[in-house]
């Protein structure tokens, strides 16, 4: 059996990358701020998924899964705060779309 | 099993690429969350599991879907122009990007030796992290939850009427 389908570690580490590149796929392909922002989220967790990965394969460390709660009380501000300045936005030009806020000034 | 879940995985992060309703793009991301869940579970540790159904699937992914409906913004608007060289140039950098990291992965000595060389595994309990949490790394959990404080702040302030 393929070491990609049967629960090792290289399984595991190729499911973060695809997650990622579809994350980074999303942020490139999408117009609207929102998608791009949960684009931005399954980055951070694809990140999650190859540090737990790593975390098993050097026999269960704790510090892992210290450092994916610190992730994971980073990725709430970005959402409290990203979500934020998108309705900011929204309420000074009326749309969330990424081309048509590419100035700065009104 | 890991497959099940690799296969919820990925197929909720595609659906959700391919999604035009920014609603149901919302819904496929968190199919595509609880997925990452059952991958934790797998890995011995069910208290990353239950964390990311509690604030990835609960907390982030319901205040992405209510701004959402706020915002009445269930449609990508139409493109102001159409940029054909820059989505063509995106799609083949997605996928020279994976085919090349699926290759990386299935031919790297370093993964095939780490993998050969596993130790058995401690399942991860709430006891263990929260030991290690509060005598070791105890000044970054009060430096986290002052960042969090700053940034419900931040938020509040932002979406304030007058600014």
């Amino acid at each position: 059996m393929s070491p990609l389908l049967s629960g090792a570690l290289q399984g595991y580490i190729a499911v973060a990358l695809l997650l990622f590149i579809i994350g980074l796929a999303t942020v490139l392909l999408r117009r609207t701020l929102l998608m791009q922002f949960m684009g931005v989220e399954l980055m951070l967790n694809a990140a999650n998924v190859a540090l737990l990965a790593f975390a098993r394969w050097r026999g269960g460390d704790v510090e892992a899964t210290i450092f994916y709660l610190m992730i994971i009380a980073v990725a709430a501000c970005e959402a409290a705060v990203g979500l934020a300045l998108v309705i900011g936005l929204h309420r000074m030009r009326g749309t969330t779309d990424a081309d048509r806020t590419a100035t700065l000034k009104q | 099993m890991f497959a099940v879940f690799a296969l919820i995985t990925l197929l909720g992060a595609v659906l959700m690429l391919l999604q035009k309703n920014v609603i149901q793009a919302g819904l496929c991301l968190a199919l595509s969350f609880i997925g990452v869940a059952g991958l934790f579970v797998l890995l011995g540790n069910p208290v990353a599991g239950a964390l990311q159904i509690i604030v990835y699937a609960g907390a982030i992914l319901i205040l992405v879907l209510f701004v959402i409906m706020l915002l009445n913004h269930h449609e990508e608007e139409a493109a102001e122009k159409a940029r054909p060289v820059q989505r063509w140039a995106s799609v083949a950098l997605t996928a020279l990007l994976g085919a090349g990291a699926i290759a990386l992965v299935l031919s790297s000595p370093g993964l095939k030796a780490l993998n050969a060389g596993a130790t058995a595994a401690v399942p991860m309990t709430l006891e263990r992290v929260g030991e290690t949490l509060f005598s070791d790394h105890l000044l970054a959990v009060e430096a986290i939850g002052l960042m969090l404080l700053a940034a419900m702040v931040a938020a509040v302030t932002l979406v304030k009427k007058e600014l």
